[in-house]
């Protein structure tokens, strides 16, 4: 006999999903929700930048240099006369290609080397991932960066490349850890006893547990990437045509100087708006998701 | 005696790291990095002039030949001659590496400090008011780039103030040291202080949930008694893990970036000219130098681990 059988039916109160109660500890979090509407508004004028809608003007040259805020130029214009709004807002698209492509490329390869790694744990697979790990680690990132961009050069990609080789380390570790974990559990053994292969086992099963820590990682990841682009522009090592906050931020560092704020005031403000929502955006994320949390109220 | 065995054993696990790290960017500084040759030659010249020239570059020898040499250099730290400059790489590490370690070491250490100040702050009154205002600060600090942060400083202090030069190293004696050195320090210090307190908070709040600290606080022991002596103390593997393993990547990428843009002569902007330059000799040494350092911070984690928590046997830090 079961012994829940004859209990009251209560499946409407206790049998969220674990994804609904995420979601519910994430909405009630007003942080968190605020970093993720941050985060759309920023999103939406990236796109628009991206489809031609707005901030189409950011490379014309206008006859006024360094003209402060008026109805035409919202922030003014730069050196060249350009309207600084629009290069900010133009930059947001940037910000977002630079920051999904790493954080996706970096996760995905990060899954995929932490999952072999654990799932092979022990064997020469984990042990020549792990050698590369701890290389890759062991090399400080801007001189990494620094040397892939610049032999890269002219490869407009460079950059994306150098991060995404050096940011999957932390979450292959983190991967690693969690297939280590989940491997050896029941519904795991049920899948080798159906015969499946290890690759069926591995990405079907798995590695869709792992995708709360992959969540979580991406959204760091990203914001890691916008933050590095920035230095790397500056540096003359990331974006090489088009407009970037750090392009700017380079430009102004000059102008700050002789006492012109618009142009450094413009691109920190953005950044610094986008980057602190995915900050929150994340927490948020990793408290909703933290499987500790039911025990930790 | 058990100590200096697992220093050997641990100097020997080493090895393969040194040998990626030494490999890979060798791969990418003789297969992408700038060919010199031509910067080196007259206009118009020779045949023999290249092949001279190349030789002297060791760009004719086969990759592995001069991967082993390389090896063999970073075995007998003499690293020949820088290309550009033609110093000797030992004594151009010798004039930039104390200015580096000069400008950094104030603001890493004030920025642990600090972050272990704060954190401790944090952790006792976790929840309240006090913890909401720090980890908002830190969420703040962590959002605002290094860049956004050295610019408006150098523009703050420099220019609208004049308290301290915007530019350079004239350092000759503590008052030089000081106006040199403060606004580099203030800037490092802002950038790393929300992420170490955030670093720092969570560890201590972790051993403040520990049965063995409930206990002290039954037996009356004080706020400041129970933080310092069984919350930090117990706390310091991973604190110390960390305070380690960021100083690698402090020497380099920290100093490169501030270097780069105050214009000081230490040894990031040194490698960063090596980087654009092709000056494969200093990029050698720093590469090589620093997987040494890398490896010599692992042995001393592990040493400092049995140090600071006896249960902790040198036979499991070996196994681990």
């Amino acid at each position: 006999m079961n012994p829940g059988a004859d209990a009251p039916l209560t499946a409407d109160v206790d049998a969220r999903t674990p994804l609904q109660d995420a979601r519910a500890a994430f909405l009630a979090d007003r942080w968190a929700v605020t970093g993720l509407l941050t985060v759309l508004v920023c999103f939406i004028m990236a796109l628009g930048a991206w489809l031609g809608l707005w901030a189409t003007g950011w490379s014309e040259l206008g006859d006024q240099r360094w003209a402060g805020p008026s109805a035409d130029h919202w922030l003014g214009t730069n050196l060249l006369g350009q309207d600084i709004f629009q290069r900010a807002v133009a930059s947001t698209r940037t910000a977002f290609e630079v920051g999904v492509l790493v954080a996706v490329a970096s996760t995905v390869l990060g899954a995929v080397l932490g999952g072999l790694a654990g799932y092979s744990a022990g064997s020469w697979i984990d042990s020549i991932i792990l050698w590369l790990k701890g290389t890759l680690d062991a090399i400080p990132f801007y001189l990494f960066v620094a040397a892939v961009a610049f032999a890269l050069k002219g490869n407009p990609w460079a950059m994306h490349i150098a991060m995404t080789a050096t940011f999957w380390t932390t979450t292959g570790r983190l991967v690693r850890g969690e297939v280590l974990r989940l491997k050896n559990r029941e519904f795991v053994e049920a899948a080798r006893a159906l015969g499946l292969p290890h690759r069926i086992v591995l990405f079907r099963h798995i590695l869709p547990n792992t995708v709360p820590v992959l969540l979580v990682q991406a959204t760091i990841t990203f914001v890691a990437a916008i933050k590095s682009e920035v230095i790397l522009s500056f540096l003359g090592l990331g974006i090489q045509d088009g407009v970037s906050w750090g392009l700017m931020i380079a430009e102004s560092s000059q102008e700050v100087l002789a006492g012109h704020y618009m142009n450094f005031i413009a691109a920190s403000g953005f950044l610094f708006v986008l980057v602190m929502g995915f900050n929150l955006f994340a927490d948020g994320l990793q408290d909703a998701l933290d499987p500790k949390r039911a025990v930790k109220r | 005696m058990n100590t200096l065995r697992l220093v050997l054993r641990k100097l020997a696990g080493g090895i393969p790291l040194v040998l990626g790290v030494t490999l890979i960017s060798f791969v990418l500084m003789v297969y992408y990095g700038p060919d010199l040759t031509y910067t080196l030659l007259s206009k118009n010249p020779t045949a023999e002039e290249i092949a001279s020239v190349r030789a002297q570059l060791g760009y004719d020898r086969p990759f592995w030949w001069r991967y082993i040499d390389y090896l063999r250099e970073l075995v007998t730290l003499d690293f020949g001659h820088s290309f550009s400059s033609g110093e000797r790489v030992t004594s151009l590490l010798a004039r930039t590496l104390p200015v580096s370690l000069a400008l950094l070491a104030p603001g890493f250490v004030l920025g642990n400090l600090l972050g272990i100040a704060f954190g401790l702050l944090a952790a006792w009154h976790r929840g309240g008011w006090i913890d909401k205002l720090i980890m908002g600060f830190s969420v703040v600090g962590m959002s605002i780039s290094f860049l956004v942060v050295i610019v408006a400083f150098q523009a703050l202090f420099g220019v609208v103030l004049g308290w301290f030069p915007v530019r350079g190293w004239n350092v000759h004696d503590l008052p030089s040291y000081l106006y040199y050195v403060t606004v580099p320090t203030l800037a490092s210090v802002f950038v790393a202080l929300g992420y170490n307190t955030r670093f720092f908070r969570a560890v201590l709040v972790e051993e403040l949930g520990r049965d063995h600290v409930r206990t002290a606080r039954a037996f009356g022991a004080g706020p400041l008694s129970v933080m310092m002596k069984n919350v930090l103390m117990n706390a310091m593997i991973p604190i110390v893990t960390r305070v380690l393993f960021s100083i690698p990547l402090v020497v380099v990428s920290g100093s490169l970036l501030i270097e780069s843009y105050f214009g000081i002569p230490g040894i990031g902007k040194a490698t960063f000219e090596a980087i654009t330059s092709g000056d494969q000799p200093v990029l050698k040494a720093v590469v090589g130098l620093t997987a040494l350092l890398f490896v010599v911070i692992l042995i001393a984690a592990d040493v400092l681990y049995t140090w600071l928590d006896p249960r902790v046997s040198l036979d499991r830090a070996e196994a681990a």
